[in-house]
């Protein structure tokens, strides 16, 4: 859909700015009630979802063109979706989708930020979003005994992703999680060196070819490997592998989890079993894109009509993905299990989660903005008491500790496969 | 019209580079909002020629004067969600965006009033009030209006006027840029004794301040104000429930609250209940809203549809006239007394309580939406797009709104029936002001699509009825063109109608031209010291 789709929506955006905050009646403390970082950072209103349908409607109407503030306003965006909660609290509009169609359209106009096309050309030279070489790809697992599902075969593919197969920060995360399934008896492999990007940062970029090329990349890689399950630690993987295949009509065909989900799942089966205390009181972060983001793609294909007059409904019936359908009980419910250890929640959680920082590519292009973010994010974990910060992306625990390096802050940034790993 | 390059440079002295701005890019977002297409015949107003965001009083002052000192007009705001905010008449005005100014300065539970900032929303306010056991009245235009646009700047009602205070008069002390530069404190804050009386030691503005329908930033800006609060007999956090915000609500009334959704048999019957509870003091909030078939608005227009269809028709037929009462009570006691007027006064004009709607979920769903007007955005604009209402009446006694409403639901019927404008059996907004001792406010409002030729066409027309200085609505006083959609030079109001009224405008202008003798404050939603 191209951003002319949505002047409907562009129209009918009423300047409430409730896309500014987490939804009213979800406000517990006054000090955490804001929800989008970028306008929280920069003020204006045009880096609000709002301000984008505006600035839209603008571009549309010749009214502004290309410049370097357009892109900036574009740009500094994490496409966390809280403006999408928000808004469709009180609206049938979608003002994430269209944030991702102008970005789509600057790629295909040619106006990209150099830190974005540096980071997509070692992409397409080396299948990863830190363009590093692809023959380095399968290092993290080293030693660990595990199939290599090009030459043998499994029933789950433990799919890492760009991050955790690079930033050596993260291997013992990434490592954890492929113990924990073996030790529970799970058939299961990596691809190795032949594991590539599923393509889900670089379609967040507004680079729509890219996730095209890497969904077909990866139904190849399914069909040749026979696998039945993909689970990855990663939530970005695991969003565009669960969402956005789906919504261009490339859905894998196969089951895919988070880490959490098969975790929980194997808890369940009494085949991990949490036994270890773990003394620490954490508070859970949720990422954006095991959250809100990861809400299964609704496909409708209808037209807009009215009843009683002029009351705006849609034939078929419309479901709007509100953000309610992401995964936000099955961490807690591990965390939870987890003996020794004491839960307490932030202010602004489940679909109001505020961002880490690390999505849409801010954290390439303005890296003291997406640090700033996840400083506001640390604030709140520490304003509720908490030892640790739990989350479970390797994009949240990276900016955790990039944060709390600025400033000195003394909080555990933990991933909950670690916190499953302690306590097995 | 853009500014000149040292007339720039010297408002971007006062702030910094960082806080102002002329890229179109972003002036293009500070002139789009809801009410334009019908106001202007399309989603854009004038772009100012320049935004600022001026983070202090010393600041918003030294921009003023700039402004005097080069002949700029200037137009403060909060939240920006109304014409009357964002509306200019010239694209040589700089706007000032107060969003930095956000703070809450004080809390003073003794007294029971809090300081704040233009950009506090008056949700905000009300969760730290509520820590304290106070409470700060609601704004029907919903929980992120501004606290000082609502009580100092603009015309606004809400639920709880007849407990908390008819909005206006909850202002107890302000500071003022005034449109020459010059800052002034009104009432005991001006004699530094605190900020516990509009009325002095000090000068009392409250009048010019604010008047009937607000200057609309067109005089000045005003900085801090000092605003009742009220008890509040809630916990300071509601338990509420519900993963779609959209349907999120308090799980029960809380101990000290009862809320009712009273059905009366015809309108007159519901105005006359409302009197009474009004006159016997007993009600925490009491007004009437078109609440919805069953109370259920829904996640979205489509889930609204299909629960409507499956109602009983009857109740999509005659919904009767309702009104929404919650009661509050600090005792066990007080509750019982309280009720037991409130069901003697329903009983004696008829008012059902409809299993339907008075079921716990719809009970609690309405006491939060009456406390904290979470659904108002939700349920005046998704429905259509866009809502309107017809001159409404405020401060005013009961046989006049009465009229007022005959005559506004004549004029709409047809439209209803053409279906130019939502369809729907009763659309009234009613509040109580101080239980009736200052009258009360009334809306008869109506929700339309700007985006659709016929609804447009349709509303403009029914417009053109209101707003006819020979027409029905003659007698019921100036019109007041409900939020925030009144702007001077596209309507004429005051220009029009004062003749009809004592020549009100010939004070009002004068008023503009002794503050702003430079006319520099934007006034086209407020009014010119002379009509060009």
């Amino acid at each position: 859909m191209a951003i002319e789709a949505y002047k409907h929506d562009m129209l009918r955006c009423t300047r409430c700015s409730y896309c500014k905050w987490i939804p009213w009646e979800n406000f517990r403390n006054t000090d955490f009630i804001k929800g989008c970082p970028s306008v929280s950072r920069y003020h204006w209103h045009a880096y609000s979802a709002g301000g984008k349908f505006n600035m839209a409607l603008s571009f549309l109407e010749g009214r502004i063109g290309y410049s370097d503030s357009f892109l900036d306003v574009v740009y500094k965006c994490h496409m966390d979706g809280s403006c999408d909660v928000s808004c469709k609290s009180v609206q049938d509009i979608e003002p994430l989708q269209l944030m991702q169609e102008l970005r789509i359209k600057c790629v295909e106009d040619g106006q990209v930020i150099p830190a974005h096309a540096a980071v997509i050309d070692g992409l397409r030279k080396e299948d990863n979003m830190l363009g590093k070489p692809r023959s380095e790809r399968g290092k993290w697992a080293e030693g660990l005994a595990v199939k290599d599902l090009t030459r043998e075969k499994a029933k789950v593919l433990y799919h890492a992703g760009c991050q955790y197969s690079y930033d050596e920060e993260l291997w013992p995360v990434v490592r954890d999680g492929l113990t924990l399934l073996k030790d529970a008896g799970v058939d299961v492999g990596i691809m190795g060196h032949a594991e590539m990007c599923c393509g889900g940062r670089a379609y967040e970029l507004g680079y729509k070819d890219d996730l095209d090329k890497y969904a077909a990349r990866h139904a190849n890689i399914v069909k040749a490997s026979g696998v039945e399950t993909i689970v990855t630690p990663c939530a970005h993987c695991y969003q565009t592998m669960k969402v956005n295949y789906d919504k261009i009509g490339k859905k894998l065909g196969v089951e895919i989890l988070h880490i959490t989900e098969y975790l929980d799942r194997l808890i369940k089966e009494g085949r991990i079993k949490l036994n270890k205390k773990v003394p620490l009181k954490v508070t859970y972060h949720d990422p954006c894109h095991l959250g809100r983001l990861a809400e299964p793609w609704v496909h409708w294909d209808g037209k807009e009509t009215k009843v009683l007059g002029q009351m705006i409904v849609h034939d078929p019936p419309k479901k709007f993905r509100r953000g309610a359908g992401g995964v936000y009980d099955i961490p807690r419910d591990i965390i939870r299990n987890i003996p020794g250890l004491s839960f307490v929640e932030m202010y602004r959680i489940r679909a109001c989660g505020w961002c880490c920082g690390g999505g849409g590519g801010v954290k390439e292009a303005y890296p003291d903005f997406a640090i700033w973010t996840a400083r506001e994010r640390i604030r709140e974990a520490r304003a509720v008491g908490a030892d640790a910060i739990v989350s479970a992306c390797p994009s949240c625990k990276q900016m955790f500790q990039e944060a709390i390096k600025e400033t000195g802050d003394d909080v555990k940034v933990l991933d909950i496969i670690e916190l499953v790993q302690q306590s097995v | 019209m853009s500014l000149a390059e040292h007339e720039y440079r010297a408002l971007e002295e006062v702030v910094g580079a960082e806080y102002i701005t002329r890229d179109p890019v972003i002036l293009d977002t500070y002139n789009q909002v809801w009410g334009n297409k019908l106001v202007f015949g399309e989603k854009f107003s004038p772009r100012p020629a320049a935004v600022l965001l001026p983070g202090s009083t010393e600041e918003a002052q030294a921009i003023v004067k700039t402004c005097n000192r080069y002949g700029i007009p200037f137009k403060p705001f909060s939240s920006g969600f109304e014409i009357t905010a964002l509306g200019i008449v010239s694209e040589r005005t700089i706007m000032l965006d107060l969003k930095r100014m956000d703070r809450i300065l004080e809390i003073d539970v003794k007294n029971m009033h809090a300081v704040v900032e233009p950009y506090v929303s008056v949700h905000k306010l009300q969760l730290e009030a509520a820590k304290y056991g106070l409470y700060y009245g609601v704004v029907a235009a919903g929980p992120s209006a501004g606290v000082i646009a609502s009580a100092c700047c603009h015309a606004g009602s809400g639920q709880t006027n007849c407990s908390a205070g008819a909005i206006e008069r909850n202002v107890l002390g302000v500071e003022w840029v005034l449109p020459t530069g010059d800052v002034i404190k009104l009432g005991s804050a001006a004699s530094g004794d605190g900020w516990f009386s509009a009325e002095g030691p000090g000068i009392g503005l409250r009048g010019v301040l604010r008047g009937h329908c607000g200057a609309n930033g067109g005089h000045g800006i005003v900085t801090k104000a000092s605003v009742k609060l009220y008890p509040w007999y809630g916990p300071a956090e509601l338990e509420r429930a519900g993963e779609i915000p959209a349907l999120r609500a308090a799980t029960e009334v809380p101990y000290n609250f009862r809320t009712f959704i009273v059905t009366f048999p015809i309108q007159d019957n519901a105005f006359d209940a409302m009197v009474e509870i009004g006159k016997a003091e007993i009600a925490y909030s009491c007004y009437q809203i078109p609440v919805p078939p069953g109370g259920y608005l829904g996640e979205g227009n489509d889930e609204m549809w299909a629960f409507m269809q499956q109602l009983d028709p009857k109740m999509m037929e005659s919904p009767g006239a309702m009104v929404v009462v919650v009661l509050g009570a600090n005792s066990d006691r007080e509750m019982e007394y309280r009720e037991k007027y409130f069901h003697m006064i329903r009983e004696k004009y008829g008012g059902l309580l409809i299993p339907e709607m008075n079921n716990p979920a719809v009970q609690a769903g309405l006491f939060d939406a009456s406390m904290f007007s979470y659904g108002s955005v939700r349920h005046v604009f998704r429905l259509t797009t866009d809502f309107f209402i017809n001159p409404c009446g405020d401060a005013t006694t009961t046989d006049f709104l009465k009229n007022l409403h005959k005559v506004a639901r004549e004029t709409m019927e047809p439209y209803w029936e053409n279906g130019s404008i939502l369809q729907v059996g009763s659309a009234i907004f009613h509040s109580m002001y101080e239980n009736y001792s200052v009258g009360a406010h009334h809306e008869d409002m109506y929700l339309y699509d700007p985006f659709d030729a016929e609804s447009l066409e349709g509303t403009n027309e029914l417009i053109g009825k209101t707003m006819d200085t020979n027409g029905k609505f003659r007698r019921f006083g100036v019109p007041c063109l409900g939020a925030g959609l009144q702007f001077e030079p596209v309507h004429h109001t005051h220009q029009n109608w004062s003749p009809l009224y004592d020549n009100y405008d010939v004070w009002l202008r004068k008023i503009k031209a002794a503050l702003d003798p430079n006319n520099v404050g934007d006034w086209g939603c407020y009014v010119p010291p002379v009509f060009p």
